[in-house]
């Protein structure tokens, strides 16, 4: 009995080559380019959603039924599409954002329009749990606030605007499975994007592979999400990083021992070295030892780095347990406007300026009746970044600013920040300047909860060319 | 005296309403210093109001690294917060104004 799946495996890779194409919304597409014309890869994968995100797009399917995905999708796909079918590497993202369907199908139409016949697109459904929230409530889910422990759900219920839930890599692996050269999913968690190829290639499942291994996919995943993040980006050795304007992105050598390099394409820009590793798993993490995804838990305690060689870092004794029987629900609900405003004082005396001209605008806010919940002014230059953490100011600056921003209910009362402000032109101190006035800005505010991975199944369909 | 800055580096991000900050040791010498000099008091004393919730610290002691959690510490959230921070990207590099506390 053992010969035949010898054989099996055999034929299967021992290696999947992975390529980091976006770690978020805007990033550059040159490095994806190269990555797809050099890097021999297997898949590229590309995160483009953030928290804010799902609720912009949200908002744009509500008016355009056909819109809610990732605008950006087209001009990247358009570049990407042919060289991925060219180099035969799957490329797998969340660009579908709120609407997957629309983004699949206007992904569909594209590539018969480049002329790539036999391409298959596949959507990715399920995440979107905006029309089941009253259900969930009636049934006894209690969507307590996981960061406040706030239970008053309904208190919020009608401004509610989008509801995702960070989906697994199950809906990726089937789509791999039904030979989809390109996946197209809403809000599947950054990290299932990487967990997804790996688990497909190995035929690895959630129920009998080893828990290890999964996590091993998942802290890889974490570690190349962000794209250029842990080829030199974002470094805190940001002056011995050579040429980040052309950043290489990085490449996952996945093997199916549950180790890793992380690597980039020779010639490019940036490191990879332990430290460029070690800065990315770090990032945007709680407990180490105790990594959530919908995978599975990731453990980042017990790994090891290890340089190998020019650029290529390999990862070690990976683990973790197996997936939690939660997701996380992101719910985005309308929660009033920021009104905001900049202003700048030139020297000498430059801070002495920045201070009168708050008084003064607090005078204003007051005559004009300003009704805000919360207020906050910086200084540029002195304490906007740090706050209370800045030291008290020793010397005299070139410059400073001065920044307002205020909390409100409604967008009149928000827009007397911006109107209060160019009150300053004559009100203000000797030498006050200004950028552009700063129009309000809605605020989307984040009801973090869970929900039973019960609840929740993912739908995909494959859109032939 | 000696600071975080000339022992550590730094990576801060968010998750909701909590900035996380990591501290890595440049050197392995440097580690036990970093653990030392890092603590729940430390912290709330440089950041003051700016956090609402609980100081969590975690160590890794693999790679040389602590990871410290600021709970309801980012003003309600990036799109909700009235700093121009949003994602709490500058605020690894406050704690490199810690004190170096010598190892024991």
């Amino acid at each position: 009995m053992g010969m035949p799946r010898v054989l099996q495996e055999s034929q299967m890779k021992s290696v999947v080559r992975l390529g980091s194409g976006s770690g978020f919304w805007g990033d550059a597409l040159d490095p994806a380019e190269e990555l797809l014309r050099e890097g021999n890869l297997d898949y590229l994968c590309m995160d483009y959603l953030a928290e804010l995100t799902m609720a912009l797009l949200q908002r744009q399917r509500l008016k355009t039924p056909d819109e809610g995905y990732v605008p950006d999708l087209v001009p990247q796909m358009t570049a990407l599409l042919p060289l991925a079918r060219s180099h035969g590497t799957r490329l797998i993202c969340n660009g579908g954002g709120a609407n997957p369907r629309a983004g699949a199908a206007r992904i569909r139409d594209l590539a018969r329009e480049l002329g790539l016949g036999g391409t298959r697109v596949a959507l990715i459904e399920g995440d979107d749990v905006l029309d089941r929230l009253d259900r969930f409530v009636a049934d006894g889910v209690p969507l307590v606030n996981l960061e406040t422990g706030d239970r008053d759900f309904a208190a919020i219920r009608k401004r509610v605007v989008a509801a995702n839930v960070y989906t697994d890599s199950t809906g990726i692996i089937e789509a791999l499975r039904r030979d989809a050269h390109v996946v197209i999913a809403g809000r599947v968690s950054d990290n299932a994007l990487y967990v997804g190829p790996v688990m497909h290639e190995f035929g690895w499942t959630h129920d009998r592979t080893d828990p290890d291994s999964i996590a091993a996919a998942i802290t890889v995943g974490h570690i190349v999400e962000c794209a250029a993040a842990c080829t030199g980006g974002m470094s805190s050795r940001f002056a011995e990083m050579p040429h980040m304007g052309r950043v290489g992105f990085p490449i996952v050598e996945f093997e199916r021992d549950a180790t890793a390099i992380i690597t980039k394409l020779r010639g490019t820009g940036g490191r990879v070295d332990p430290f460029t590793v070690k800065e990315h798993l770090v990032y945007e993490i709680h407990d180490p030892a105790n990594y959530l995804m919908p995978d599975g838990v990731a453990d980042f305690t017990r790994l090891r780095l290890e340089e190998v060689g020019p650029d290529r870092v390999r990862v070690n004794r990976m683990g973790g347990r197996r997936r939690p029987e939660t997701l996380k629900l992101v719910i985005g609900y309308q929660d009033g406007w920021i009104g905001e405003g900049l202003l700048f004082f030139p020297w000498p005396d430059a801070l002495a300026r920045a201070r009168k001209a708050k008084e003064t605008l607090g005078e204003r806010f007051q005559r004009m009746g300003l009704r805000a919940d919360a207020i906050q002014f910086d200084f540029l230059g002195v304490n906007m970044l740090h706050g209370p953490a800045a030291p008290e100011y020793v010397g005299e600056p070139n410059e400073v600013g001065l920044r307002v921003a205020v909390h409100t209910a409604s967008r009149e009362e928000a827009d007397k920040v911006r109107r209060a402000c160019s009150h300053l032109w004559i009100m203000g101190p000797g030498g006050t300047s200004f950028g552009t006035p700063m129009k309000p800005r809605p605020v989307v505010a984040v009801w973090p909860t869970l929900v039973p991975r019960e609840l929740i199944s993912q739908n995909v369909e494959i859109l032939e060319v | 005296m000696r600071l975080l800055r000339d022992i550590a580096y730094v990576r801060s991000g968010d998750k909701g309403d909590t900035v996380t900050i990591g501290v890595i040791a440049r050197t392995p010498g440097d580690y036990q210093s970093i653990v030392e000099s890092i603590d729940e008091q430390a912290v709330r004393d440089l950041f003051g109001d700016w956090v609402k919730g609980r100081v969590d610290i975690y160590r890794m002691d693999n790679i040389d690294a602590v990871v410290v959690v600021l709970n309801q510490g980012l003003g309600g959230g990036a799109t909700r917060t009235l700093r121009l921070d949003q994602t709490g990207k500058s605020l690894g590099n406050a704690i490199l104004r810690l004190p170096v506390r010598i190892a024991v």
